[in-house]
């Protein structure tokens, strides 16, 4: 059992609060060197996982349970692209299985809050408008594991997250051809098609709202790193909400409507509240926007004195990330670390190295990332389900070099 | 000596009885626990569990993890559900007795 500081930082209560402008983001170049696995395979070590992820890695993966598996914290690989064998896994509702899918192309989308509501086809989106970007894939209780207060729900450390190339068409574009927005929209609100009909809709039915301005960057998408979307992780269409948390990228996604209120669902009326310790309740701050996070990704428990390259990843949430500092003796002191690789956009998130020499000891090796203006604080936000975890401590890794 | 098999032998018959009362317990906590699992809190509609004939495929397979057979932690889902998962002790589904049977049973069951 690893032993966990209880480092508390009360006064981080509005971190999520705010948000810049959101510009444009860059188009994922075809021309940068990216490793695309394919997904309709059956990988040569799938042994011991469930049926609807066979063609999964299994040795990259941590299992929580049949339904929750994290990214091992080294195997989001070094190229900024996570490999799609890779990603982690976390579903709210069971994945829907080809038979309940039918005919993709034929897939429907309805539409509402607009001046004309229409339903389009998958096929029909596919030539209605196009985009390609990048983002950050990232569970809301990503880092939940490092919570001293064990808050119920997967143990996630580093590896709910991931940074993934989409194609899909722009919600802007769908407005567009549905003659504009109706009067008094406020949010976007996006419901999955993946409630099994035994359930009632108000405690099961996974529909977000996010605040309209997120409709500018979102796009509902049927393609992931090259492949079509596999079933597991919302296909044939999933909204992507460039910057804001994995749960508003919601699977298998039927419907959008342009409301003037937040959905009353479960799922976003009470779930994925952000409340002090002990209490709960829809006036605390959704999971929305994700704050700016880094952590290490290599050496993570040894290495070899003398030179050593130190290398992480680095996001802005819905801002551009433009800096990153690592520490090796657990943040007396700082160093500017240098981003590597392409950059894909202010959605996805950066690698960096930093380079440097150690000599034998033990070290403590963490990194501090900024956007927008902000770093990253040095202490967890605490709260109840242990969401939005930032902090740059708990995030470090201790270094036997010998 | 014989002071002491006597102590013995009230010992090795209390041993006896306890073992024989918890022996009766337990396969009331079995049987009560199943059906609970499989009727009154309906667990069976959303979750696998082999030893239950569950074939549910909502929350997770109790079968593939190793938290459940973990009583406090099986105990923990039930009396306060977590996600789409009732809260069946808080919201007074089950009574206080029927959470710590049905955790039981399913923490003793699960995996095997």
């Amino acid at each position: 059992m690893k032993k966990r500081k209880n480092n508390i930082n009360p006064s981080r209560r509005k971190f999520l609060t705010g948000s810049a402008t959101v510009a444009g983001v860059a188009a994922a170049s075809a021309l940068v060197p990216i490793k695309v696995s394919y997904a309709n395979h059956t990988a040569s070590d799938a042994k011991g996982l469930p049926g609807f992820i066979k063609w999964k890695k299994r040795s990259s993966l941590i299992i929580h349970s049949d339904k929750t598996m994290e990214t091992h914290r080294e195997a989001i690989g070094s190229s900024v692209i996570t490999p799609i064998r890779h990603i982690y896994i976390r579903n709210n509702m069971p994945t829907m299985t080809d038979a309940q899918i039918g005919k993709k192309s034929q897939w429907k989308l309805k539409v509402e809050g607009v001046k004309n509501p229409k339903t389009f086809t998958l096929s029909q989106l596919q030539n209605l408008g196009r985009t390609t970007m990048a983002t950050v894939l990232q569970c809301s209780g990503n880092g939940r594991g490092f919570f001293p207060h064990k808050p119920r729900g997967s143990q996630w450390e580093t590896g709910a997250a991931a940074c993934l190339i989409w194609t899909g068409c722009p919600v802007s574009a769908i407005i567009k051809d549905c003659g504009g927005l109706a009067s008094g929209a406020k949010f976007l609100t996006a419901t999955g098609a993946d409630m099994p009909k035994q359930l009632n809709p108000k405690k099961a039915l996974v529909e977000r709202s996010i605040p309209i301005k997120a409709q500018k960057d979102a796009f509902v998408a049927w393609e992931v790193n090259g492949v079509n979307i596999p079933n597991s992780h919302g296909g044939p269409l999933r909204m992507v909400t460039p910057g804001y948390f994995g749960i508003n990228n919601v699977k298998h996604v039927g419907k959008l409507a342009f409301t003037g209120k937040e959905s009353s669902v479960k799922y976003m009326k009470s779930s994925y509240r952000i409340s002090p310790i002990g209490k709960k309740g829809s006036q605390y701050p959704s999971c929305w926007e994700m704050p700016v996070k880094s952590w290490i990704v290599s050496p993570l428990k040894s290495a070899k004195s003398g030179n050593l390259v130190v290398s992480g990843v680095a996001m802005g949430g819905t801002k551009k990330v433009s800096n990153i500092k690592v520490s090796v003796d657990g943040g007396k002191s700082w160093k500017k670390a240098k981003f590597t690789g392409p950059d894909m956009g202010k959605f996805a998130w950066r690698r960096f190295v930093f380079e440097t020499k150690l000599k034998p000891g033990s070290y403590k090796i963490v990194s501090k990332a900024s956007a927008g203006g902000k770093s990253q604080p040095k202490l967890r936000m605490e709260n109840r389900r242990g969401y939005a975890h930032n902090g740059w401590l708990d995030h470090g890794v201790n270094i036997k070099v010998s | 000596m014989a002071l002491i098999l006597k102590f013995r032998n009230i010992s090795i018959i209390t041993l006896f009885i306890v073992s024989i009362t918890s022996s009766q317990s337990w396969g009331d906590v079995m049987k009560q626990g199943m059906e609970i699992f499989n009727e009154k809190a309906g667990c069976a509609a959303c979750h696998v569990l082999k030893h239950a004939g569950s074939k549910g495929n909502i929350g997770p397979n109790l079968d593939y993890s190793k938290d459940s057979q973990n009583v406090a932690y099986v105990k923990d889902m039930v009396q306060n559900g977590l996600g789409v998962m009732p809260a069946f002790g808080n919201d007074g589904i089950l009574t206080p007795e029927e959470v710590d049977i049905v955790s039981k049973y399913v923490a003793k069951v699960a995996g095997k």
